[in-house]
């Protein structure tokens, strides 16, 4: 029994790695890609691990485009996203946790429908709108979603937690006199604290990936964001891998260590998406 | 108290007004402008149902475009499923390094779609990419992937299938959900674990995968204007040329918003059949199971 | 606002420095977009928005779309007014194009062309002799042979003799040696004429054989893998077709040493225009100003900045005449055949519709030249799926 069971286990890490290779491999032949050498004739077989290791197609890939800047910028909207994104998400799913159970649940379904909505029929209409309201190539046509909670996804989260706080709780306070933004602040947010790193998680990664909305809206080279940035660059030298993959590097980097912060607990049975 | 409440609805408002001015007046906006002709510069004017028959005299890619949105859904959609369920039922017990199997799981999904199409634009170098040179070095000839009529579709199916986070997290969710006891009856009863999963886990995971798969045949529709924009521009020969890279073109490069929205709401509609297809589909074979 | 390769907006930048300090009251700045289909959309969407960058450089394949929606500003009477530059400065075949119904839009800072660029290494290791001058495309044809090879016997092209983008631009001047034309008339065309002679015909299947049948080009694979003016500029394609914007970024290249020779000729002479213009937006509101910095650029002065960059084929007779572009010591020494060409040159049809068109004549010329169809058929799918652009019904 013991000995079917080690082999049971082992077997089922082997699968466990394999899958797992078979899912970052690209990013593993990315890496190896970036740090070949420029100019060299490209490989006739595969090369997992460049000879020389070279670190110059980094170097090379700020110095072709203000990378630095990109970088800057998209921290910027991030900077700008995430606490609006915080505010308006929390009061929505605070206020939604609160009405009565009909209105919840129209609530719930307006926040499904919306995630339903695809967003490539919006782009034009947006454009268009943003264009009358003097929002093109300024930050808020990037950052407007911000303004109601980024996605339903996350009012439904906030919705989650809040209506698991004892009702008591907000009761009592009511009764002392206390105002709903002071209950919110006081009592809701600091027992959210989980739902706020999540939200705060997959808002970074929401902005910083988008492509779209730079790319429609943005029209001042100084403005861009990192994913135009990155596009930017391919389009000067479409057959440069290494330089091309270093950036790519440059991209993904950030938002991998952010998620090897969390990750831990992300898994944890007290993770977010194990209490839906 | 009646002060609170009304405090409870000013923070609702700024969630709510957003939807209307991001989302509420922009559908409306388009579909006033699907009947008219506009290009920005002069004010538009009313056109009536003629784009759509323009579109229909006219535009022989959108036929494709339709065409290929529709098979990549059918293509992408079940496979993406079923891999996230297949990998959140493999990963679903806490052993040890579990944590980590799953964050690579994981992993590709959080990578920005930018930097995704250019990593997998290398991969699939039809002479110099990884990927070919490895099916080289194991005796299989690789085919030109996306500059092969036959493949380039395939291809950003397959790049696809590894962006399966979404649907894995929130199926472990579910998993996780279902209570312990049940299998433990079924335990008792001696149950394989097929017939665990057969009746017990997928019952009880079917809303979920409902959701889910509503969900993705939205997602896959709209996910393919990153990957053909930057990796193929829709070549060859509009074999990638999917409904938001055509309605882009259309639109802002080709400065024709009136037919731009129309095309906008086609692509609604067509979605919206699917999504309505599915939904019954779905529903109407749960009917039917409860029967047997 | 302009387009193009880094090298290119360095050019740019220099005379953007001389201009300041020339005209200390006025400030630019450089707005730059490395891609032509962006450029395009940018320019649309700045437009609609109202806020156009007061001067842009556009093509002039591309410019009708706008002077045809009348937000351009016709700048002939500025150019008349003008006490630096004048239009008899001009040579004839760069203004022309950019004359929309009789007025003169925009200016053109070059008159460039296609030329061959080949790299002398690799013809000296192959033993081919350079081009000369007056060659023939069956001399072009077999010395792209000999330079196509297979160093280690694997089956893989490793050097191309030749290396071309496949569009539109590309195969006209080919065609026009030929006898053959594109469209009926060079302004506003109600035809297109490619598949009704067989001169055209001829001209379309030889250049599809290049890669179809000879093989001296890279396929669809190989292509899509490298580039060729990437492979051109590693050493590993002989010859590259390409316009003069290529030699900024050329000159940065160590490795072996490269030149022009002119195209090859069929029947009679061609060449294809390449040329771009400063552009002003009407709706602007400090025209004298903007006027100001389009003179300064067109004038000796400022075409002498960019030509010096080897960016352009200066537009002003004066300059292309010059040290500036004829520069002995710098690359390409045979730069004469960019002058020398001038009087055979073609335009591309100018028409509102003509970017839609050439996309769409693109795209078919790709699927012929990496699929090899019958040029007929090619050239019938491409009258066919082009007629709604012409004489254009109400979109």
């Amino acid at each position: 029994m013991r000995m079917i069971r080690r082999i049971r286990t082992i077997s089922y890490h082997l699968a466990a790695i394999l899958v797992s290779s078979v899912s970052v491999i690209a990013m593993i032949w990315v890496i190896s890609a970036s740090l070949r050498q420029p100019g060299l004739p490209p490989p006739p077989v595969i090369e997992w691990i460049p000879n020389p290791i070279s670190w110059s197609n980094y170097q090379r890939a700020f110095e072709l485009i203000p990378l630095g800047q990109y970088l800057l910028n998209s921290l910027l909207v991030i900077g700008m996203a995430i606490p609006l994104t915080l505010v308006t998400a929390s009061w929505a799913g605070f206020a939604m946790a609160q009405f009565t159970q009909g209105t919840q649940n129209r609530l719930i379904l307006l926040a499904i429908i919306l995630l339903m909505i695809p967003v490539t029929s919006l782009w034009l209409a947006r454009f268009v709108l943003f264009s009358r309201l003097g929002w093109i190539d300024t930050i808020w046509a990037i950052i407007a979603p911000a303004m109601m909670g980024s996605s339903p996804l996350f009012i439904l989260l906030f919705y989650w937690t809040f209506r698991r706080i004892p009702k008591e709780l907000y009761e009592s306070a009511v009764l002392d006199g206390a105002m709903a933004i002071q209950i919110w602040r006081v009592i809701a947010m600091p027992l959210a604290k989980p739902t706020i790193v999540t939200v705060m998680v997959l808002t970074f990664i929401l902005y910083w990936s988008d492509f779209i909305s730079p790319l429609l809206y943005i029209k001042s080279t100084e403005k861009y964001t990192l994913s135009v940035g990155l596009q930017m660059l391919q389009q000067l030298d479409r057959s440069n891998w290494p330089l091309l993959m270093a950036a790519s590097v440059v991209m993904i980097t950030p938002i991998v260590l952010l998620f090897g912060l969390i990750q831990r607990y992300f898994w944890s049975e007290k993770g977010i998406f194990n209490n839906l | 108290m009646l002060n609170y409440r009304r405090t409870l609805r000013w923070m609702l408002l700024p969630y709510l007004m957003g939807t209307v001015i991001l989302i509420v007046i922009p559908a409306i906006v388009t579909l006033i402008l699907a009947f008219t002709q506009y290009d920005l510069l002069s004010p538009p004017s009313w056109y009536g149902f003629n784009n759509f028959r323009d579109l229909a005299q006219f535009d022989d890619i959108l036929p494709r475009a339709m065409l290929n949105s529709l098979l990549f859904v059918l293509l992408a959609v079940p496979l993406r499923i079923l891999g996230a369920l297949a990998l959140a039922l493999f990963l679903e017990h806490r052993r040890r390094g579990v944590g980590l199997y799953r964050t690579a799981v994981y992993l590709p999904t959080l990578i920005p779609d930018v930097a995704y199409a250019l990593i997998w634009l290398w991969v699939f170098n039809p002479i110099y990419g990884p990927l070919n040179q490895v099916l080289e070095a194991i005796g299989i000839e690789g085919p030109g992937w996306l500059t092969d009529a036959r493949f380039a579709l395939p291809a950003i199916v397959l790049m696809s299938v590894f962006q399966i986070g979404e649907g894995f997290v929130v199926l472990l969710a579910g998993l996780h959900n279902i209570p312990r006891d049940y299998y433990d009856v079924a335990a008792v009863d001696g149950g394989t674990g097929w017939q665990k999963f057969r009746y017990i886990t997928f019952p009880l995971l079917r809303p979920w995968l409902i959701l889910l798969t509503l969900r993705d045949v939205l997602l896959t529709t709209q996910n393919t204007f990153t990957p053909a924009y930057i990796m193929t521009g829709g070549d060859p020969y509009y074999a990638t040329m999917f409904l938001p890279l055509h309605i882009y073109k259309e639109t802002f490069e080709d400065f024709r918003y009136g037919s731009g929205a129309t095309m906008t709401v086609l692509m609604i509609c067509g979605v919206s059949v699917i999504l309505i297809t599915v939904f019954v589909v779905l529903k109407g074979w749960r009917n039917q199971n409860a029967y047997d | 606002m302009i387009f193009g390769d880094p090298a290119e907006r360095a050019a740019y930048e220099a005379l953007v420095t001389a201009f300041e300090s020339e005209h200390p009251t006025i400030q630019v700045q450089l707005i730059h977009i490395p891609s032509q289909s962006d450029y395009r959309a940018r320019i649309g969407a700045d437009f609609a928005a109202n806020t156009p960058s007061d001067v842009m450089l556009i093509n002039y394949r591309r410019y009708a779309q706008f002077a045809a929606r009348g937000v351009l500003e016709p700048l002939g009477d500025y150019l008349d007014r003008s006490p630096l530059i004048q239009t008899e400065d001009f040579y004839p075949e760069a203004l022309e194009p950019f004359y929309w119904e009789g007025k003169l839009i925009c200016i053109p800072q070059n008159l460039s062309s296609l030329v061959v660029y080949y790299n002398k290494n690799l013809f000296d290791a192959a033993g081919v002799s350079y081009p000369n001058n007056d060659w023939t495309w069956d001399d072009f044809l077999e010395t792209a042979q000999r330079l196509t090879q297979d160093l280690d016997g694997d089956g893989n092209t490793d050097i191309y003799g030749l290396g071309t983008e496949v569009s539109i631009v590309r195969l006209a001047p080919f065609l026009w040696q030929n006898g053959g034309e594109l469209t009926n008339t060079d302004f506003n065309p109600t035809v297109l004429t490619l598949d009704r002679s067989n001169e055209g015909l001829e001209a379309l299947q030889w250049f599809i054989q290049l890669q179809t049948v000879h093989g001296v080009v890279p396929n669809a694979e190989a292509e899509s893998a490298e580039d060729s003016e990437s492979r051109f500029m590693n050493g590993r394609t002989a010859m590259y077709l390409n316009s003069r914007r290529g030699v900024p970024t050329y000159r940065e290249i160590t490795a072996f040493d490269w030149d022009v020779a002119p195209l090859p000729q069929g029947k009679q002479r061609a060449g294809v225009l390449h040329a771009d213009a400063y552009c002003m937006p009407s709706m602007i509101d400090d025209k004298e100003a903007v006027w100001t910095f389009i003179e300064y650029a067109n004038s000796p002065a400022g075409q002498t900045i960019v030509a010096q960059s080897g960016r352009t084929v200066p537009s002003l007779r004066a300059v292309a005449e010059s040290p500036a572009f004829l520069d002995p010591n710098k690359k390409p020494l045979n730069s004469r055949v960019f002058l020398d060409v001038i009087p055979d040159l073609k335009f591309l049809p100018i028409m509102s519709t003509w970017v839609e068109i050439e996309e769409i004549l693109t795209e078919e010329l790709q699927l012929g030249f990496y699929n090899d169809p019958a040029p007929h058929d090619i050239a019938l799918m491409m009258s066919f799926r082009t007629l709604e652009y012409f004489d254009p019904p109400q979109r």
